[in-house]
This record gives C-alpha cells, structure tokens and sequence, in this order.
C-alpha cells in the first residue's frame, strides 16, 4: 500500500510539473490598428495574407468590406477600424482567423511578432469600459506596451 | 469522421435499406406474376439470411428474429420450390412478405433517430410461424389431419347483423381463459352498447368447459360497425395476456355460404405467369418501352413488367460519402480556374511558346474530362425514387379499392443526388392525389366514359440537356374547374367577380392553403397540398406546372435542374461589381433611350415591351452602390423572369455567357440576411474573381 501511494504521489507531482511547465504561456500574435495594439492567440489564426482583392458585397454594414476568393474559400473581410468606429485607413493586411468551423479574415494596420504571453497576467477589462471585441488586457515584458487580446468569438456574434 | 460504432451502424443502415428496396421490389414484381422464380426465392432468402446476421452483430434481436423466421419460410419454398405454397395462400404470402418489410424499414427508422425497438413483434412472428404451417401441410401430397383441424380453428361462424369479427387468442397456458374473455366482454361492454355486439362462445362467465374452446379456436368478438370494432382492438390490447388478434371482415354475402378462411384475402388472382423472368430486381435497367409490354387489364395490380436478362452488378459498387464527393467537386472546380488562371497568366502575354502552347491545351482537355467525371459522380438515376411508387400505388390499390397500374420510363434519367432525395416526396404527393383524387371512384364510371377499367398512371423522366423533366400523367377525371374555382374563392383565394383562365384556376391548385378534398383520406389529405410540393421543387431550383383535360386527366410536370452546382449564367456588371444572372431567367435585353421609359403614378419607373408593361429596377439604386450608369442609355436593361414575374434590370454592361460552379456564402454574411434581398450565392471567375449570383425572384420582392 505505502509503495503505491508513494507511486501516486511521485506520478501526481510529475505531472504538476510538467503542466507548471506548459500551462501559464501562450502564443500571441500582435498587430496594430489605429495606434492599438492587439494580440490575437495563435491558435485561432490561420493565416496572414497580403494583397488580395476584395470583392464588395452590396447591403452589408461598412465593416465588412467584402469576401475574398482564397484557394477556393470564399471568406468575409471585415475592418476593424470601422468596427471600432474609427477613421479608414489604406491597410493591405489581412489576418485569417477561425473560431468554430467560421473563418473570418480581419484587415489591419500592420502585424507585429509572435510573442509567448504568460496568461496569468491577463487581466479582464475594467467592467465599465466601452472596450469592444476585447477580451482582456495585459502588460508585455518590456512593460512599456500593453496588449489587448483580441476576443474572436465577440467578433463573429456580433453580426 | 465519427467514432467507429457510428460508421459501424450507418453501414448497417445502409446496408439493409438497400437490401430491403431489393426484396420490395422482387416481391413487387413477383406479385405480378403471383409466383416466385426460384432465384428470386433464392434472393430473398440470401436477404434474409444477410439481415439476420447483421442485425444479430448489431444486437438487433427483435429484427433478428423476424428475419429468421422468414429465413425459414424460405429455406421451405427453395427446397421445395414454389409449387408448394398452395395458390390460395399466395396473395397471404405477399401481403405477409410486404408486411415484413414495412416492419423492418419501421424498426431501421427507430433506430436511425435512437428510438427504442419495438419489443413486440409476436403477432408478425406468429403469422409468419402460421403461415409456415400452412404451406408445409398443404405442400404435403396427403394433408395430415392437424392443419386441416387448424382451419376449423380459424374458421368462423358468422353470425347475422354482425359483420365484422375480432378473433383473439390469450397466451398459451395461462389458464382460466373463460374468465379473462368474460372481463374482454366486459371492457367492450363499456366502449359500445350491449345491442351493438356479440361474442362467441356464450356463456364464458358461467361455463368453465368453453374455457377448452376459446384455447382450441379462439374468444370471437362480433360487431355490428367497424368503428366499434376499432375502439375494441384498443381495450383488446390493453388487456393481459391476449397472444394475439386478429379482425375478419364477414361479408355480408358470404355470410350463408362457407365459413370464411381469415386473413386470406378475398381476390385471388389469376393463374401464374409461366416462365417469369429473371425479375431480378435490378428494375433500372430494363429502360426498354415497359409500356410497350404492358398489357392492359391483364391484371388488377399496379404493373411494372419488363425483361430484365442483367445480372446483378452489386459488386463493382461502392458507397462514398457525400462529403467526400462535395470536397472531390470543391477542388476539382478549384484545378479548372487554376488551369485557366496559368495558362492565360499574363506574365506569358507576347511570348511564344509553341510547346507551353501544346501542353495547356492537353491540360485544359484533361482536366476538362476531370470536371465532367467528378459531376458525373453525384448523379444518380432517379429509378430509386420511381420504385418506390410502385409499393404505394399497390397499397392504395388495395386500399381504396381502385385498379390501377404504374408505368414507368426513363428511370435511368440520372440527376443530382441531393435533387433526387429532394424530389421523393413531391412526387410521391402527386401520385397520390392521382391515386386519390384523380381516378375514378368505380371502374364502372371509367367503362361509361369508354376508358380501360384499370386506371394507368404514368411516371416518366427525361433529360433535356439542362434540365430534367418528370411528368406523372394520370388518366382519371381530371381537373374539375368549377369545383376548384369554386373552393379558392370560398377560400378567399379567388374573387367571385373575376373570370379566370383555366390556366390560372390550375394554378389555384399549388396556392397554400388549397385543398379540394374536403375529408382528410389517410393518403392525400395530411394537410399538406400541392403548395408544399410546388415549394420544395422550387427549393431546388425547378418548377411545377399542372394541365388538365377534363375526362382525360391530368399531367404534372416537374422541371427540375441538372444539378445545383452548376449552372449557366450571364455576367453583368454594375460599377466595379460583377453579378451573375441565372440564364434560364434571362428573357431578352435592351438598349433603351431615357425617352422609352414611362413613369407610373408611385414614381417608379416602367417599360412598355410586346403590348405590355414591365416594372424597371436599377441595381445601382436597389443595392446603393457607388459606382454605375445612371442614365439609361449608357447601361442595358435586362427582361427577366421569374415563375410568374416579369420585370426589367438596369445593369451597366453584359460581360458574358459562363458556366459558373455555385458556392454559398460564408455563414457569417447569412446574418445579414442579404439572401433574402436576392443574392443568392457566390461563384469564383476564372480569373479568380468573385461574382454574386442573383435569385431573380427575391430580387424583385426586395425591391418592391
């Protein structure tokens, strides 16, 4: 019994560690917009494409700027600077990200890096705050940026 | 895909579906003929067989058992060929075989929507153990004395005024069975009145000697109506340790003649068709003029006869999933604009390149042949559809007491799957309005009007090329105008002051809420009409059209697309938008001068075409768009229609005829409900370029 439990114990420990390892860290892509900075997790986007032709669709808010035609997938493009209620701006940029079985392409600024975020250190977003497609905020290791993390699913019920 | 159990349980489904439309039709056929070829026998018991032992891998027991006890019916008649079921007891066997099917295909539902089995399935294993009695004593050269005594059992003694008899049999052995029938008595009593039924033996309550009597022969239950009887077989049901019922109509004719055999149904008919053929099932293949061999009034059931010398070609079969067809088409659809997207590259504008030259030209042909076979793959005869009309004209032959046949051609039509599942319904609806409504109440109305006494109906499909055309073509009493203007203005469909062409009354037919028959019938009044019918073939994409001859019949024709995927259709322009018109919308165009147009009182604007007046829409203004003509001379205006409306676009610039692969939009995109303001869907150009595809129709009601 006492070997068992010794086994139990050293197995639980292990397998703490290796998650205290794992766990508090996430990949986060960050990209401008406005003079914002945003990440979005690395594991919703798809891919980053520049340069394509968007097709407008008539009746359609102005943020969704149209569809694109990629590879055969015909995906919506929606701005998040109009979103936001900001000023246009000429961005060529376009993150695809999915979340569920929707893609969606979002135009922006300009992309970043890739950063690992220890997700301990994010923050919710004052309750009171007007912050829209938000999920939380939190301060990157040179502590002079402050990320606001993008909330994929906000933008897809939104419509 | 899902979890091995899953896929393990769809191709059980499969599977035995399939196995089941065989034997339907095998037995269909073999019905004709009142006789079983010994292949067949031999089919139907590999079916059997194979449906046992799937469903006991499945631990599907109740299927099971049914399936064995077939199986051994069977293995009877193989051994012993068909010589042995006497001829009395054919039209049992097929009504018993369809029967067996109908439970299967019941318990195969339960199962696909994760109901529970039905655990009861005594009565059809007793009918089926009953009926192996029967062939295997009448097979014998000298009846044993037993199923002779079993037919005294069953026999009846009708008893006068009380036409319609419930025979029921408790379980075996559970002893006092004079009292369990004097409590039946009882509950009947307080369903109906005393002088409304009566029960054979008498004297349950006192004489415990009819105990004996009610094992050996059964407690008979007689009534005056069939509705009592009806609400009888419930309280039969709901009482304890009944085995079995059965309900025998005594006519009143026979009633002095002989004891009536139950259950044998009372038409036989004639003698078997010598030599059948090979009915192996395969129905879709023998295209070759059914109707030339046909002959009418031959017999009273829906017929379907043809030669049919093809084996059975199961083996070089394979089931695919859909999805995997959709993804084949998706990136096929994908190679084809990339092959045109490379070789009209104009990074190789000015070059010469003779041999380039020569191997696009081999690409384009091979991937044009790449196109076609992946198109090819999801069209699938519309003979599975067809069949299944055959079982339902039979049942509602028998059930309505009308003679009726069932022709068929141009099964092997081949249409889109997804338009195939779609159309079943629809047509099975308007085969059973024919049925119905359409063919004379009594053969005797159709000798009067000179017609052949058994009704035909005739079910046909061709392809035009871009489309398919199914036509079910009755030749009952056709469309009574009077009766049907009559009710659509009752209904408030139609003003009482108006004359309306026959054309329009027809079409009152299709409007929702319309429904001549005034009594909901078990098969054609379920509270769906013809709207619904008209609205699923419009949903993809056909439409429906009624003519009628009175005294002649009527013909409902289908025009159903090729296929959803593909279609033809004209580019146009507006701005920098490029749209894509369905072509089969597309009437005519015009060039226009400010001059032509008219304005209407609402300030709309109207162009006058061929003595009439047709609405004018402007895309640019309808989908508020920046760029665009706007004065009329400078774009071109497109005559469209749609069902009934016709009305004229206003576009800039026709760019051309293509053939265009139909995507849907991203779902995202759906909550802005554009679909309802006429854009349908979206195609890629082979330039890569996306154009929106239009819905003519919504379009129209969008704009007004």
């Amino acid at each position: 019994m006492s070997e068992r439990d010794v086994l139990f114990q050293t197995e639980d420990d292990l397998a703490l560690e290796a998650t205290v390892e794992v766990l508090p860290t996430e990949k986060f892509l960050l990209f401008i917009s406005d003079g914002l900075l945003f990440g979005v997790s690395a594991e919703a986007v798809v891919e980053i494409i520049t340069n394509h032709t968007v097709t407008s669709i008539p009746l359609v808010p102005d943020y969704v700027k149209g569809v694109i035609n990629l590879r055969g997938q015909i995906i919506p493009i929606l701005d998040i600077r109009r979103l936001l209620g900001r000023a246009d701006h000429e961005n060529a940029c376009i993150i695809i990200v999915q979340h569920e079985d929707n893609q969606v392409g979002i135009l922006v600024d300009q992309v970043e890096k890739m950063v690992d975020v220890d997700i301990t250190t994010i923050l919710p977003v004052p309750p009171h705050s007007n912050q829209e497609l938000v999920s939380g905020m939190c301060s990157l290791e040179e502590g002079r940026q402050t990320m606001l993390v993008f909330d994929c699913a906000q933008l897809m019920d939104r419509a | 895909m899902s979890d091995g159990n899953d896929s393990i349980l769809d191709a059980f489904l499969y599977e035995t579906n399939t196995l089941l439309e065989q034997l339907d039709s095998i037995v269909l056929t073999s019905e004709q003929q009142d006789s079983f070829s010994q292949e067949d026998i031999n089919s139907i018991f590999r079916i059997m067989h194979t449906i046992k032992g799937s469903s006991a891998m499945m631990e599907y027991n109740s299927l099971m058992t049914v399936a064995h006890r077939a199986e051994d019916m069977f293995a009877i008649i193989r051994d012993k060929t068909m010589d042995v079921v006497p001829e009395s007891l054919r039209p049992e066997l097929f009504d018993l075989l369809f029967q067996t099917i109908d439970f299967f295909r019941q318990e195969l539902e339960r199962i696909e929507n994760g109901q529970p089995l039905t655990e009861n399935i005594d009565t059809l294993v007793q009918k089926v153990n009953r009926l192996m009695e029967q062939i295997r004593s009448g097979g014998q050269p000298e009846p044993s004395p037993a199923p002779a005594k079993q037919e005294a059992h069953h026999a009846i003694t009708p008893v006068a005024g009380f036409p319609y008899a419930l025979q029921i049999f408790f379980d075996e052995g559970c002893g006092m069975e004079n009292l369990r029938a004097f409590m039946l008595v009882n509950a009947v009593r307080e369903l109906c009145g005393d002088s409304d039924f009566t029960y054979e033996p008498k004297g349950v309550e006192t004489d415990a000697a009819t105990a004996e009597q009610i094992v050996e022969s059964g407690f008979l239950l007689l009534f005056r109506s069939a509705a009592d009887r009806d609400s009888a077989v419930h309280a039969v049901t709901n009482a304890g340790a009944v085995r079995t019922y059965q309900s025998i109509d005594v006519p009143e004719a026979a009633q002095a003649a002989a004891p009536v055999q139950p259950a044998a149904p009372v038409q036989e008919t004639a003698a078997p068709a010598p030599a059948a053929p090979s009915a192996a099932a395969e129905l879709m293949a023998a295209a070759e003029e059914p109707v030339a061999q046909a002959v009418p009034g031959q017999s009273a059931a829906p017929s379907v006869q043809k030669v049919d010398n093809t084996p059975h070609h199961k083996e070089s079969l394979i089931s695919v999933n859909l999805n995997k067809l959709d993804h084949l088409a998706a990136v096929v659809g994908e190679i084809v604009i990339t092959e045109s997207m490379v070789t009209a590259s104009p990074d190789l504008k000015g070059l010469k390149l003779d041999a380039f030259t020569k191997s696009a030209r081999q690409l384009r042909k091979l991937t044009d042949e790449l196109q076609d076979v992946s198109m090819s793959l999801r069209m699938v005869p519309v003979s599975g559809v067809f069949q299944k009309m055959n079982r339902i004209v039979r049942d509602m032959c028998k059930k309505l007491g009308k003679q009726a046949r069932l022709i068929l051609s141009g099964e092997t039509t081949e249409v889109d799957k997804t338009i195939v599942d779609s159309i079943g319904d629809p047509i099975m609806h308007i085969v059973r309005n024919s049925m119905d409504h359409g063919i004379e109440e009594k053969a005797a109305d159709r000798i009067a009007a000179g017609k052949d006494p058994v009704a035909e109906i005739r079910l046909s499909a061709r392809n035009t090329g871009s489309e398919v055309i199914i036509e079910i073509k009755d030749d009952g009493q056709g469309v009574n105008y009077d009766g049907v203007l009559n009710k659509a203005i009752r209904n408030g469909l139609a003003s009482p002051d108006v004359e309306y062409s026959h054309r329009e009354i027809l079409n009152f037919l299709m409007a929702p809420g319309f429904s001549t028959n005034t009594q909901v019938t078990e098969f054609s009044g379920r509270g769906v009409g013809m709207d619904v019918v008209k609205r699923n073939v419009e949903e993809v994409g056909g439409t429906v059209s009624i003519s009628s001859e009175p005294g002649q019949g009527m013909t409902t024709t289908l025009k159903i697309p090729l296929t959803m995927a593909i279609m033809d259709g004209m580019e146009v322009s507006v701005g920098g938008s490029i749209f894509t018109i369905p072509i089969h919308n597309i009437r005519q165009s015009f060039k226009i001068e400010e001059a032509d147009l008219i304005r209407d009182a609402s300030g709309g604007e109207v162009f006058k075409c061929m003595g009439n007046f047709y609405p004018v829409i402007r895309m640019r203004d309808l989908y508020q768009m920046e760029g665009g003509c706007t004065e009329i001379q400078d774009g071109i205006l497109i005559w469209l229609e749609a069902g009934d409306l016709s009305y004229c676009l206003f576009v800039d610039e026709l760019l051309g005829e293509q053939q265009v692969v139909v995507k849907p939009l991203p779902s995202y995109l759906n909550h802005f409900n554009i679909k309802a303001r006429g854009i349908a869907g979206c195609t890629i150009l082979g330039d890569g370029n996306i154009s929106i595809i239009l819905d003519i129709s919504n379009l129209y009601t969008s704009a007004r």
